[in-house]
């Protein structure tokens, strides 16, 4: 199996966003999990990231907005840079970084607030408070996460109230509040039922049209419905990135058409 | 697997005699506690409860009861088989023990009979009438007075000998007495402590005067003189205070009851020596329940008299609770703050590792240890460094360098930190993971995550902690003993003197409480009841302050319901 | 809840629509050639064909797409499978129209003017109505009106089973037209089979409609 990653294709008809360069390697301790990563991410476009378990979807995800700095052991080579600036840059700090990130995890994990401050939580640690910016933050990111008309009435109830579905697009709201330039998501609907993973879905393709999203899933369905690009990974390498249709319909590589079509392993 | 566990789980289903062992287990424990509740709820509760008073009457040739062989009139305390000291043909005897007070008269309130002194019935049975029309006294020296009335003399000269104006005039002059008592207490007390505390401060300042000034220049300076007109202004208005205070004690000295004893001798009995009366056998059922309740508000609220073998324990209740408080108010930010460096901040390793080891260890420590620490540390070291910096004025009197609630407090906060850690450390474990990283991915720092996020997610948790805490320092005596408690504490930590929180004052504790009634009491029949009734209030207290943190746990709890806990 | 990617199913089931149109105008087209010997409209006819073929793939293209990035099901999965053979069926109706349409031009090239003895256009009417109807079927989902078309195929097989015998009789009676009475042959037998591709269709809506 030659590993050349197959991105050369998709290069070059879009201006990158997000860009994984330098050959980016990353370790856990003495455990290498990603290997010589290089990988263009277009401005608001969903690109999505597939691949068996352990393939290093989530850890190049987590790479992006330095959540794994939380792990004791790692380093990288390599850079990965946002609008052209390196998020390893020493004089940007990982705070500010992250508020220019918002992220949603595999497992709805609102605050134990109410609704509202789980949305102007982000604010509020940024010093904040003053009531009427916050009554709009609240507004604009509800209903950006198509969660206002639901909720309006009970905005100081405990967001530990609500369905699943509704506390994964609270996330949302929550990653949006900030106004990022990026959402991370990772296995945003893994948690929900048919119908909450539908609404999310529809979500993401109405936040593509503001932000730059990048979600890694196990549903191959998924990432077919939402992305606009598909990035195929295997044992920490990248293996194919294309436009989605061409992954799903005609990938070039052997080993994401067999992924792609089940029969891998 | 061994051959004989084969054959056993092969007649019985698989572990259904461990099934039952457990249960066993559970229900052991259960009886123990509902039997040593039991114990403690009958015996002190009938501390309270009206006792019917009976006549004894004795068989002819006994020696028996307070006054040799003469009838006399008490309550049974106990009946009991007698230990036969020799062997007799009479097998197994009863004796009773009757509570006949009337110390002073009788020398001892308890006074055991044998059964076969007392006079029987035609069936046998020992013979028991109740006293009709017999009053019962309660004294504040030489503990309850067992009578009937004869008449009343007061001050003034009347004299009341009918029955059922005698009984009118008694209540009614006890109430008279206890109002008196009231007023010069309160003059005593607030009015004539406060004219003292300022004589104190005028004497200091004119102390501090002739110290600068010199011994012959202050006599003569217009600032002494004016402290000096002061002081006889104050001296003035304490003997105008003080006389009032004197007539009405002489006037509650002067009344008296006249009481004839049912051994037969009368005794005068001042009404300044009465705080209640009632005549238990001429109760009926409500009669006696209200009375009762009322007694146990009164070991509630009343301080301790007669050595703390008579009176209420209000300040020991109050002292546990201020000391628990206080103690619950250091442990909780310590072991919180230490659980989260433990927990958060410190890589984890083989140091932290060692540390929490160490924490868990220390729980085990034996109390008197705390104790002795807090002596060392909190009392001489601490206390004594206070002392010379801050009240060298009153020195060589110690102020904090002795013991006293606040060391009470840190060195029980010192012997159940780590039980606050470790649920802490328990709590803080148990917050999502997926709660923090969402917290620093919305920007925020650590600290921010923690302070905002983990720490009011984990507060049931710690609250548990916190209870758990409590309940081991509300109950704890050794160390105390060490660092600040006394059998009589003459003030309250909190009080309404400036200022009013009195963190260098020694206290009463419930516990210690128990422990000196017990073991420290001149006359341990008087203080028995004492001892179930105390035991009981401690246990109560216990429960109140667990319930109440438990209460803010579920509150708590509720705010952050979900699954994702 | 209508999620966003199914407009694109709509867009498939409108290029549907718009390949029956397109058929069905390019047969109109050839058979009015024929008939008004109007080689302009042949020429037209003729041209339609290339138009229909990419529909064609177009429609096959996205229902491909559409069944690998959509996962679609039920109903939806239906009408994908429904537009791939209807679009084919359609894509031979065109194909059709285009035969006649060349077979009208070698007639009027040959001899300038059609001399039609037999009943094309009431034919053509009705082959031209079942397929129009069938469209219709389909855009309105009307389970009847396609159920209905299935039984006006057996008047147009009769018309053309007619016309082979009169023009096969004049063949051997006279000797002086044949290979025009030939292509009259085939050109009604290219009607024929433009009103089994419109009964074709009304079965795949049956299909569609009801899943049977």
């Amino acid at each position: 199996m030659s590993q050349t990653p197959e991105t050369t294709n998709a290069r070059a008809d879009f201006e990158p966003f997000i860009q994984i360069k330098d050959n980016y390697n990353f370790w856990y301790g003495s455990t290498q999990v990603l290997f010589d990563m290089n990988l263009d991410i277009p401005e608001k476009q969903v690109t999505a990231f597939i691949g068996p378990s352990g393939c290093g979807k989530s850890t190049l995800l987590r790479s992006i907005n330095r959540m794994n700095d939380l792990i004791e052991g790692i380093h990288h080579t390599g850079d990965i840079t946002i609008a052209d600036q390196s998020i390893y840059d020493p004089s940007l700090e990982v705070i500010s970084l992250r508020k220019r990130i918002g992220m949603v995890f595999q497992k709805y994990n609102p605050f134990p607030k109410s609704i509202y401050e789980n949305i102007v939580f982000s604010l509020r640690i940024a010093g904040r408070n003053k009531k009427s910016e916050l009554d709009e933050v609240v507004e604009r990111s509800l209903r950006g996460a198509a969660l206002w008309d639901e909720v309006k009435d009970r905005l100081h109830e405990s967001a530990l109230s609500m369905s699943g579905g509704q506390m994964q697009r609270l996330c949302i709201a929550r990653a949006i509040a900030n106004n990022p330039e990026v959402i991370l998501m990772d296995e945003p609907c893994s948690a929900l039922d048919p119908i909450a993973t539908g609404k999310v879905e529809e979500l993401i393709h109405e936040l593509k049209k503001d932000y730059t999203i990048v979600i890694v899933t196990h549903n191959m369905q998924q990432a077919a419905r939402v992305s606009d690009r598909t990035a195929f990974f295997y044992l920490g390498k990248l293996i194919e990135y294309d436009v989605t249709d061409n992954i799903f319909m005609k990938p070039s590589n052997e080993q994401t058409e067999a992924y792609v079509s089940g029969r891998f392993g | 697997m061994p051959k004989s566990q084969h054959s056993f789980t092969s007649i019985r289903p698989k572990g259904e005699a461990l099934v039952w062992f457990t249960g066993m287990g559970l229900s052991v424990g259960i009886l123990l506690i509902i039997g040593l509740l039991g114990i403690i709820l009958k015996n002190g509760l009938s501390m309270f409860w009206p006792d019917t008073i009976y006549e004894v009457q004795l068989v002819e040739g006994s020696t028996a009861g307070p006054r040799n062989g003469q009838n006399f009139a008490g309550a049974i305390a106990l009946e009991r088989h007698k230990r036969l000291q020799e062997a007799t043909n009479a097998g197994l005897t009863s004796e009773f023990q009757f509570f006949a007070g009337n110390k002073d008269a009788y020398g001892q309130m308890y006074h055991y009979v044998d059964a076969d002194q007392i006079v029987t019935d035609a069936t046998g049975e020992p013979l028991f009438t109740p006293a009709s029309g017999i009053l019962q006294l309660e004294r504040i020296e030489f503990g309850d007075a067992l009578g009937f009335p004869l008449e009343i003399q007061l001050a003034d000269g009347t004299t009341i000998t009918e029955p059922e104006a005698l009984k009118a005039a008694l209540f009614k002059t006890i109430e008279e007495s206890n109002e008196r008592l009231e007023t010069y207490t309160k003059i005593e007390k607030k009015q004539i402590g406060r004219i003292n505390s300022k004589m104190e401060s005028i004497r200091l300042e004119q102390r501090a005067l002739r110290e600068e000034l010199g011994e012959a220049a202050a006599e003569t300076s217009p600032q002494i003189q004016e402290l000096n007109e002061q002081q006889a202004a104050l001296q003035a208005q304490y003997t105008e205070l003080a006389a009032e205070a004197r007539e009405l004690r002489e006037r509650r000295h002067q009344d008296s009851l006249l009481l004839r004893l049912a051994t037969g001798e009368e005794r005068r009995i001042s009404f300044e020596n009465i705080t209640q009366a009632h005549f238990p056998n001429e109760m009926s059922l409500p009669g006696k329940v209200g009375f009762f309740l009322k007694q146990i508000w009164r070991f509630m609220s009343e301080a301790p008299r007669e050595a703390n073998t008579e009176g209420g324990i209000f300040p020991a209740i109050f002292g546990t609770f201020v000391m628990t408080l206080l103690m619950s108010l250091a442990v909780m930010p310590f072991g919180v703050v230490a659980a989260i460096y433990l927990r958060e901040y410190a890589t984890q390793g083989v140091i932290v590792r060692a540390v929490r080891i160490s924490v868990n260890n220390l729980a085990g420590v034996p109390s008197i240890v705390y104790g002795v620490f807090g002596l060392g540390f909190f009392v001489y070291v601490l206390g004594g460094s206070i002392d010379e910096l801050f009240f060298s004025h009153k020195l060589p009197t110690a102020t904090f360098g002795t013991g006293g609630v606040l060391w009470a407090s840190l060195t029980l906060a010192l012997m159940t930190v780590p039980v606050v850690i470790v649920a802490t450390e328990e709590a803080l474990s148990a917050v999502p993971r997926g709660m923090r990283e969402a917290a620093l991915a919305c920007g925020a720092s650590k600290w921010q995550a923690i302070q905002r996020i983990v720490l009011p997610a984990s507060a049931p948790g710690i609250l548990t902690g916190l209870i758990l805490a409590m309940a081991r320092g509300a109950g704890e005596v050794a160390p105390l003993m060490l660092v600040g408690v006394v059998k009589l504490a003459p003030s309250l930590p909190l009080d309404g003197e400036f200022p009013f929180v009195h963190l260098d004052r020694k206290f009463m504790h419930l516990g210690f409480h128990i422990y000196d009634l017990a073991f420290q009491s001149p006359d341990s029949d008087a203080a028995k009841p004492m001892v179930f009734a105390t035991t009981l209030l401690l246990i109560v207290l216990v429960i109140v302050l667990n319930l109440s943190a438990i209460t803010i746990r579920n509150h708590l709890r509720k705010k952050y319901k979900g699954d994702t806990f | 809840m209508n999620r966003y990617f199914h407009k694109e199913l709509e867009e498939i089931r409108s290029k549907l629509i718009l390949i029956g149109e397109k058929a069905n105008e390019a047969g109109r087209l050839a058979v009015e050639g024929f008939i008004e010997s109007d080689l302009e409209k042949t020429q037209a006819a003729v041209k339609m064909d290339d138009e229909i073929d990419d529909l064609e793939v177009e429609i096959d293209r996205a229902s491909v797409r559409y069944i690998t990035l959509r996962s679609p099901v039920s109903s939806d999965v239906r009408l994908i499978f429904v537009a791939i053979k209807a679009s084919h069926d359609l894509e031979r109706a065109g194909d059709e129209a285009h035969s006649i349409a060349k077979k009208t031009r070698t007639i009027l090239t040959r001899d300038g003017k059609v001399k039609n003895p037999v009943e094309i256009e009431k034919m053509s009417a009705l082959a031209f109505a079942m397929m129009r109807d069938a469209i219709t079927s389909l855009l309105d989902e009307n389970l009847e009106l396609a159920q209905g078309i299935i039984k006006r195929d057996k008047e147009v097989d009769r018309i053309n089973k007619e016309n082979y015998t009169t023009l096969y009789n004049e063949m051997k009676g006279e000797h002086g037209d044949s290979s025009t009475h030939v292509e009259t042959i085939l050109i009604s037998k290219s009607i024929e089979r433009i009103a089994d591709h419109a009964k074709n269709l009304a079965e795949e809506v049956i299909y569609l409609l009801t899943g049977e």
